[in-house]
């Protein structure tokens, strides 16, 4: 069955498409991290997701340059596409 | 290319050309003088320099131009020195041209001099003849210069020669650089070539003088120039542009001379303007233009100046319409000022736009472009244009039949892809006309072929790849190489052969299995999705019912496909082959309940049934029955993350599956007879325990559905119009054996039964402060009715067990259930509770009650 199941399988992408439809995790540029479910992707990665909800992680910095320790933003969106240069991994979640 | 470099930075009218170029100028004026002095001894300017080009110039220049070459690649780029004889001129720098000229005509003779022999000939020679040319207008250009020109296309080799002395004699008044950008570049024919004496006797004016009318026409008595097309300018206003211009070539006199000093005559040998070359590239964007606004280029020619009809209309009004108001006015009945102004505006707009796009003119060639046309049809190309079309074409149906619908027009307008050849087309929506507007129906069918004929050659070149591609067969994992690249335009060749390692397995009897992973699913699913939009597709091409062999064959063809699916279903595999059965895992996922109805549509009835029955005796395997979503608790914030995530994505597939698997499964159910529906009961009494598949939404849906066909088959034997072979009487075998499998499957509920509803459920479950709260009704109006909602689902369903069971059975059923029908009455009377909600106990409860003949105001 493996081998009927990698037969199919001949670019990175055809992965990417097994998990249509499905909530992915998406490591994002500018420390963003967003899962959603993936309804609709392309060559370029651009993506388009549902029920998303996206995580920033921010580190801000005092005047004299110490760190604050790091602070998580969220924000949740209905549908979102997301421009395919800034996205660094997609994967299934995990369950 | 030395006196490229050389020319006068000191000059004052250059000093608007930027800083690069004085850079260049000053660098190069420096390095000139290293040579002459270091490299022979100062001697060498008529010596042999040839060593020294240009490109190694840094390091063949020694330690003597160490100074002045740090900054030669970042002014000249790295490759200065590998110009080449054949470089094309077309496609150079436009810049270079200019710098050149200048080097050239500034440079001391003793450095331009030994310019010449320089650098290889070849490349000078392209120069040579405006190298003298520019000596010859060099004067002039000094004068009237002003500004600079900010790109200057260069003369063309071919054609230049004739064109520059046509141009450059006489360009005392046209200055190469003194032009506004615009009009250099002005596809003006050459009208004023035959009239170098006049313009070149006076000094050219200052931009801004402007002839009297009078002087004008004096100067024309003077000249004594016979008008040709003697028609005053009142008439020549009829012409058009393009009109204009041919009269103008054939003649080679020009109808008119308005006024020969005009300042705006200056034009350069551009390729585009050689007149050999007239009606490429520029000339037939402005000619397009003009046809555009005919009437502005009347405007233009009755209001200003007709000898420089291509002029821009601003120019015009500065500097000639001032003096002519009268002859205007008088002369063409005009658009109102405003229109004409907009117009003009417009006019202006368009033509600075093209002229800013014009100096990439020619900078591909031929070849260039037919790469480009490639890449682009190849992205066009598609074998199957409505699939990769598909929602757009679907769209555009939609659309369609809902403006002929509003409009009720004709539909004569059915085609929706570009159809090229038999299966193949150019991916696009839409009616043809629109999508390739002016492009015509000649460039399209032009387009069409050539697709064709790449579409063909690819399919070609693809079958001889596809025996190649056995090699790898023994293992090998072939890459694209040299004989087998990598196709850039794939048409799909669907021929493999559907072989599927499990059905193999399966004709051995007692093969156990793992269950399919997580990818191994998503992989059948997508696979699963590719056929089935494939076979909808075949279906929406059905051929016209007039042509019999044809719908055989695709119907033929539609059957395979469907066999297919079902191989692909697995619903075939031995029922213990695994835990979840293959088919149970493909609709656990959204993804495949999604898929459940579209596929059902297609399987015919012996198969549905058997769907239904794998679905049925396979069911506690499902998702939705053995990870049925837990009941609510009273306050969620007693939830981790991780749980409520996973409680939402449970609840989500309960009810895509109650959204798209049940009403499939009604519908197949609804297509049963009585024996079907008792066997299936059966089937599922036998398989699971019942009371926990009937715990659960799906479950209910699903017992709901059989009991209540059930019901409809003994209470009113009416012919199914979907299966007029079904008997119209039930057949009393298949009755007793209903109410047999009934009278099971009642008695293992039977204790059960009031812990099917949600509420009992919740109350059970919930701990704590929480039991109180549930109890207490305090649950938030939203979730109440959302759980009387649930609740309905569960008296639906006793109602139809009251409904099906015998009469000893109902006694039961009610004494079983009194609790809950006293409790739920009661707390429909409570005062605090919303009408809403207490109107929807009622009905419930009714729902059950009124199949016994009972209602619910009869309890006190």
């Amino acid at each position: 069955m493996d081998d009927a199941t990698s037969s199919g399988i001949s670019e990175p992408l055809d992965l990417v498409k097994l998990s249509l439809g499905e909530r992915v995790f998406i490591k994002l540029r500018g420390d963003r991290t967003i899962t959603g479910v993936l309804h609709a992707y392309d060559a370029h990665m651009n993506v388009v997701l549902s029920q998303v909800e996206e995580t920033i992680h921010i580190v801000d910095v005092t005047e004299d340059g110490n760190p604050l320790p790091p602070a998580v933003d969220r924000r949740n969106l209905e549908m979102l596409f997301v421009r395919g240069d800034g996205v660094i991994l997609i994967s299934p979640t995990q369950q | 290319m030395s006196g490229f470099f050389g020319f006068d930075t000191a000059l004052p009218e250059r000093g608007a050309q930027g800083g690069a170029q004085q850079f260049q100028g000053f660098q190069s004026n420096h390095v000139d003088d290293a040579f002459a002095l270091g490299g022979n001894g100062g001697a060498g300017e008529e010596e042999d320099l040839a060593v020294y080009t240009w490109g190694e110039g840094g390091m063949g220049g020694g330690g003597l131009m160490e100074g002045n070459d740090d900054m030669n690649d970042e002014t000249f780029g790295a490759d200065l020195g590998e110009i080449s004889n054949n470089f094309q001129f077309s496609s150079q720098p436009i810049n270079n041209a200019p710098t050149q000229k200048y080097g050239q005509s500034t440079g001391t003779g003793k450095i331009a001099s030994t310019q010449s022999r320089y650098k290889p000939k070849p490349v000078a020679d392209p120069f040579a003849f405006s190298e003298d040319d520019f000596y010859s207008s060099r004067p002039s250009t000094k004068k009237t210069t002003s500004t600079k020109a900010p790109s200057r296309p260069k003369p063309s080799t071919a054609q230049s020669g004739s064109t520059d002395h046509l141009w450059n004699k006489p360009a005392v008044s046209s200055p190469a650089w003194g032009t506004a950008p615009s009009s250099m570049t002005k596809p003006t024919p050459p009208p004023s070539a035959p009239y170098p004496s006049q313009s070149s006797n006076q000094a050219p004016p200052a931009p801004g003088h402007i002839k009297s009318l009078e002087e004008i026409e004096a100067e024309m008595a003077q000249m004594a120039m016979p008008f040709t097309s003697a028609a005053p300018p009142s008439q020549q206003q009829v012409l058009s542009l393009e009109e204009i211009e041919r009269q103008m070539m054939e003649q080679m006199e020009p109808p008119r001379q308005g006024t020969p000093q005009q300042p705006v005559p200056p034009r350069e040998a551009t390729p585009t303007q050689v007149p050999g070359l007239a009606g490429s590239g520029y000339a037939s964007q402005q000619a397009s233009l003009d046809s555009m606004f005919p009437e502005l280029g009347k405007g233009a020619l009755s209001g200003g100046n007709q000898s420089t009809p291509g002029v821009l209309p601003g120019q015009l009004e500065g500097q000639n319409q001032q003096p002519q108001p009268t002859q205007q006015g008088q002369q063409v009945p005009r658009p109102s000022p405003e229109e004409l102004a907009r117009m003009e505006q417009l006019h202006k707009r368009i033509t600075s736009k093209i002229e800013s796009m014009s100096k990439y003119n020619n900078l591909m060639g031929s070849s260039d472009k037919d790469f480009i046309t490639r890449i682009q049809l190849s992205q066009l190309a598609t074998a199957d244009p409505y699939t990769s079309d598909f929602y757009a074409q679907v769209f555009s149906a939609l659309k369609r039949s809902r403006i002929i619908a509003e409009s009720g027009q004709n539909e004569n307008d059915q085609q929706t892809v570009v159809q090229v050849g038999a299966g193949l087309g150019l991916g696009v929506g839409g009616p043809v006309g629109n999508r390739f507007g002016k492009m015509g129906q000649n460039t399209m069918t032009k387009l069409s072929t050539q697709v064709k004929k790449l579409v063909e050659n690819r399919a070609q070149h693809q079958k001889v790849t596809n025996t190649a591609a056995l090699q790898g067969a023994l293992g090998r994992v072939t890459r694209g190489n040299a004989a087998a690249p990598r196709p850039v335009l794939a048409i799909p060749t669907s021929n493999k052969p559907e072989n599927r390692p499990a059905s193999q397995l399966n004709h051995q009897t007692g093969v156990h299995r793992a269950a399919l992973t997580k990818k191994q699913v998503m992989f059948a699913l997508e696979e699963l999705y590719d056929a089935i939009l494939e076979l909808e597709q075949m279906r929406r091409d059905a051929p016209p019912p007039t042509a019999m062999e044809e719908i055989e064959i695709w119907h033929a063809k539609c059957q395979a496909k469907v066999d297919i699916i079902w191989r692909r279903l697995m619903v075939m595999e031995p029922l213990d082959i695994s835990n979840p059965h293959p088919f149970i895992s493909l609709v656990n996922p959204v993804k495949g309940q999604k898929l459940f109805p579209r596929l059902l549509r297609h399987l015919p009835h012996t198969q549905s049934i058997t769907l239904l029955s794998l679905l049925i005796a396979t069911y506690t395997q499902l998702d939705v029955v053995s990870r049925a979503p837990p009941p609510p608790v009273a306050d969620s914030s007693l939830l981790t993350k991780a749980d409520r995530l996973d409680r939402a994505k449970r609840e989500n597939e309960t009810d895509n599956f109650l959204q798209f698997i049940i009403p499939g499964v009604d519908m197949i159910i609804n297509r049963c007879g009585l024996g079907l529906v008792a066997g299936m009961l059966a089937i599922s009494a036998q398989r699971s325990e019942v009371w926990k598949v009937a715990s659960t939404r799906p479950g209910v849906a699903l017992y709901t559905a059989l009991l209540s066909k059930a019901q409809s088959i003994i209470r009113s034997p009416v012919p199914d119009p979907m299966n007029p072979q079904q008997n119209q009487s039930v057949d009393p075998a298949e009755l007793e054996q209903w109410s047999k499998t009934f009278t099971y499957f009642l008695h293992v509920l039977l204790p059960h039964l009031p812990e099917l509803f949600p509420s009992s459920v919740a109350q059970k479950a919930a701990f704590g402060p929480g039991a109180y709260l549930l109890g207490g009704d305090s649950i938030s109006e939203k979730d109440g009715l959302e759980m009387e909602r649930r609740e309905a689902e569960v008296w639906g369903f006793v109602a139809v067990l009251a409904v099906n069971a015998a009469e000893e059975d109902q006694t039961n059923l009610v004494g079983a259930l009194r609790e809950k029908i006293l409790h739920t009455v009661q707390s429909a009377r409570h005062p605090t509770i919303s009408p809403q909600r207490a109107e929807l106990k009622l009905r419930n409860v009714n729902m059950f009650l009124n199949g016994l003949g009972l209602d619910a105001s009869m309890i006190e």
